[in-house]
């Protein structure tokens, strides 16, 4: 019974997870990338402009090329992704745990990579992956699993716990703490800790991990250990949960960027962006304020005057 | 004193929710507070107070249960809207994301002025009208909020209390914007109050007076927001060549209405009225730099405010473009906009997106057309001649929300003996709102003067000071340049009266343009005075 219910965990219900993780994720992506461009509302600097900053500094900036280096944004993406860098600048109390759980994140996701690289090695050269190994890079493979799931799982539960004290503790916090915020943080504690429990008691090399991905890999899943299974269990509710939590806030963010902060491109008389808008003239809009007549197109709207202009010296 | 507010409280009876005192304030060196005035009695009669005992809006309590129900069926209405892609496209992906993706980290908080100086209230953190937001679209429209409630934070109540209220509380952010700068994910919630704004105006017809009735309506009424017709513009522009005459020694004839000119100039036409040497000196700068330029006496053509900026996305779209028409008619290449953030902002930047097809006319901000005339030597400027210390305020909407950061530095350096030109702390990109942003300086109803003065121009008081921290004796005069007509509307309001800087200091505050004439060889007399009221 109990390897029956473990391989149904580690199995069938994984599949689903990642299944429902990947649709949903992808819904939201796409919903949210097709809504209509926007008015500007620029935030600078803007990444992409480099140095030389703000176009607007320009005479005539139209005239001028518009300056877009991938290097500079990837240079500032970097920065807020991988240090948090506003949370540095403008929150450090915060930052404290923020990081080391978001850190946690990114090496767990690093150490899920290398378990599932080791697990595709392991197939194609029959050699398995461990300390023993008698090939060095099969050493060091199993070296960087180790220290990436151990430290990623150690740190990511220390600054979990550090959120979840700060949330009971901060006056300020409290009244923007409601159940689910709670909900989050111990789903998270739970998925670090397990993790980081499964790892010390069941797996401390992490083969089992390795064979375990090796089984999704070929459609052959196992029953696993009872730290394991629990982990598993957490991991595919944590997936399926994800994508209609605000923790999908990894994959809005570039929408906060790019698409708004960032959104600096011109209309050019013509252009695509220039047809796209002058699509949107044509929506009719439903505000019922007196001053604006319900059901009129934005351009029928845009070019009526509502309070009837004095004519000129009178 | 911290006067704890929930967000369920906001729902709640009480007299005022957030009693705000002065001593609540934080201090600002050297300022002896008074007491606020109390709140006439027939205001607290009529109309709603209850927020913090102040009022932008003069809202009046619905008479009846049924008029009540009507209030809040049509703030619904309104908050569907802000998500629909044809009643919102303007807004509306910005919006959702804001909605949806706040962590709840509080990081935006210590970036807001207002919260700040208010004493940390808080109602007047940036967050909490979004979370109210937030809190009513779940309950209302999404399927956790009906189902799970408070478990998913869907547990705010909303009555009359809670519109009025939250409609009030829009009134207490200048949507500087300094807290998305902020924010680790980036949401907005400056957005978020100009969105909820656009629920009061676009659907309940709930606006500020001073921005909707006596802005908006009246710029497309009359022509500027002033009320100032074409004929009376026609009437200041020569009263201007004669002030001008006065000053320099020679007459300058402006060009009005100079068909196919390379630059039509459009001033915020509060510059006529209040500043008339603001407009007198970019004449003479534009005059003596041989650039060919115009003003515009058509409706619309003289005004470059636009407040829908502030409130209203139909109304923004409106004044826009009928400005733009009114450059079209003239044939002008290309428009500058004078000393005015939120205008530069909206024309240049915002109108992008509006002004589309035919109406596709250059645009651009004066502070680089300032710098170039700094640069190509066209005028000589003396920089001794500005031998005073100088500070300079950043407008939001030039600088954190155009990026024009480096001109007006560049003229500053030009044209003022090294030394005296001293950034004030947080300088640029981080820098502090007037105080008067959208809208707060054209505001003036009832007690909200006070408030404003009181606690939006708080931390620019305390800016202002610190930059002149070494020269604060009055018998040196000291310079606050604030490129930007509404923030000088608070800076002669909150700066000069209400904190007294100009008496206590000898502070003055003007203009760019009027310190670059000032520093002109070929004119003899100081255009800038410590004598004369500005």
């Amino acid at each position: 019974m109990g390897d029956t219910l473990s391989w149904l965990i580690a199995g069938p219900f994984m599949y689903l997870a990642v299944i429902v993780f990947v649709a949903a994720t992808l819904k939201k992506v796409i919903t949210i990338a097709s809504m209509p461009r926007h008015l500007r509302w620029d935030l600078y600097p803007i990444a992409h402009e480099g140095p030389a900053g703000s176009v607007f500094q320009k005479v005539e900036f139209w005239k001028q090329p518009r300056h877009v280096s991938l290097a500079h944004e990837l240079a500032e993406m970097a920065e807020e992704i991988f240090l948090l860098k506003r949370t540095f600048l403008h929150n450090r109390r915060m930052w404290n745990f923020s990081y080391p759980m978001h850190a946690g994140f990114y090496l767990v996701i690093g150490w899920i990579g290398l378990v599932k690289f080791g697990a595709i090695m392991e197939l194609i050269t029959g050699l398995k992956i461990s300390g023993a190994s008698t090939a060095f890079w099969a050493q060091a493979l199993n070296l960087a699993t180790v220290v990436a799931g151990a430290v990623g799982l150690a740190i990511g539960l220390y600054g979990c716990l550090g959120l979840l004290w700060m949330r009971y503790t901060d006056e300020d916090l409290k009244g923007y703490s409601s159940p689910v915020t709670f909900l989050n943080l111990y789903l998270l504690i739970a998925l670090f800790g397990v993790g980081l429990a499964a790892w010390l008691i069941e797996d401390p090399s992490f083969v089992l991990a390795r064979g375990y991905a090796v089984s999704l890999y070929t459609f052959k899943p196992i029953a696993l250990p009872p730290m394991m299974t629990l982990e598993v269990l957490l991991f595919g509710i944590f997936l399926i949960y994800l994508p209609f939590s605000r923790m999908l806030h990894f994959a809005a963010k570039y929408f906060f960027y790019h698409n708004i902060m960032w959104d600096d491109e011109p209309v050019v008389a013509g252009g695509g962006l220039d047809k796209t808008i002058g699509g949107y003239l044509h929506y009719k809009a439903q505000w019922s304020a007196p001053h604006l007549k319900s059901g009129d197109s934005w351009l029928e709207q845009a070019t009526t005057n509502p309070a009837k202009p004095k004519e000129e010296g009178k | 004193m911290k006067h704890k507010v929930s967000h369920k409280d906001i729902a709640k009876p009480a007299e005022v929710l957030c009693p705000l005192a002065v001593t609540d304030l934080d201090p600002v060196p050297g300022h002896e507070e008074k007491p606020f005035k109390p709140a006439k009695a027939d205001w607290k009669e009529k109309y709603d107070l209850s927020l913090d005992g102040f009022s932008a809006l003069a809202l009046t309590p619905p008479a009846t249960k049924e008029a009540e129900e009507e209030l809040v069926n049509k703030f619904l209405r309104g908050l569907e809207k802000l998500f629909s892609q044809e009643s919102n496209w303007t807004f509306m992906q910005p919006t959702s994301l804001s909605t949806d993706y706040c962590v709840r980290c509080n990081t935006c908080n210590d970036a807001c002025p207002v919260y700040v100086e208010s004493g940390r209230q808080d109602i007047y953190r940036p967050n909490y009208r979004s979370e109210l937001l937030r809190k009513i679209y779940q309950r209302y429209f999404t399927p956790e909020g009906r189902l799970l409630g408070s478990f998913v934070g869907a547990d705010v109540e909303l009555n009359w209390r809670t519109i009025y209220r939250l409609a009030e509380l829009t009134y207490r952010c200048t949507i500087c914007r300094r807290c998305a700068a902020t924010c680790p994910v980036g949401v907005d919630n400056g957005l978020m109050n100009r969105e909820l704004r656009k629920i009061f105006s676009q659907e309940l017809g709930i606006a500020a007076e001073g921005v909707h009735k006596g802005g908006t309506m009246r710029h497309l009424q009359t022509g500027s927001t002033t009320g100032m017709t074409p004929a009376a513009f026609l009437d200041t522009i020569e009263f201007i060549e004669d002030d001008i005459e006065e000053r320099i020694g020679r007459r300058i004839k402006i060009p009005i209405d100079k068909k196919g000119a390379d630059v039509l100039l459009i001033h915020n036409a509060g510059e006529y009225v209040s500043w008339p040497e603001n407009p007198a000196a970019f004449a003479i700068l534009l005059d003596a730099a041989g650039i060919d330029w115009t003003l515009s006496s058509e409706s619309m053509g003289y005004e470059g405010v636009n407040y829908g900026t502030w409130y209203d996305d139909f109304q923004f779209a409106r004044v826009a473009v009928a400005q733009v028409q009114a450059a079209k008619k003239l044939g002008v290449r290309r428009i500058v906009v004078g000393e005015c953030g939120h205008a530069t902002k909206a024309l240049v930047e915002i109108a992008d997106r509006v002004c589309v097809g035919e109406l596709a006319i250059p645009r651009e901000g004066c502070l680089p057309l300032l710098e170039q005339i700094v640069t190509s030597g066209a005028i000589k400027f003396d920089p001794a001649k500005n031998n005073f210390p100088v500070t300079l305020h950043d407008p939001c909407n030039m600088v954190r929300l155009m990026g024009i950061v480096s001109p007006q530095r560049n003229v500053l350096k030009a044209i003022t003996p090294p030394g005296c030109f001293r950034e004030m702390p947080n300088a640029g990109i981080m820098n502090y709102c007037c105080g008067g942003g959208s809208g707060f300086a054209v505001m003036n109803s009832m007690n909200f003067p006070e408030w404003r003065d009181s606690v939006a121009s708080r931390m620019k008081a305390k800016q202002v000071l610190e930059a002149f921290k070494d020269c604060l004796d009055p018998s040196i005069p000291k310079y606050y340049c604030a490129p930007c007509s509404n923030c000088k509307g608070a800076a002669r309001d909150a700066l000069m009266e209400y904190y007294g800087f100009r008496d206590k200091y000898n502070i003055i505050y003007g203009g760019l343009v009027e310190l670059m004439v000032n520093a002109m060889v070929d004119i003899e007399k100081p255009f800038i005075s410590w004598e004369d009221e500005f």
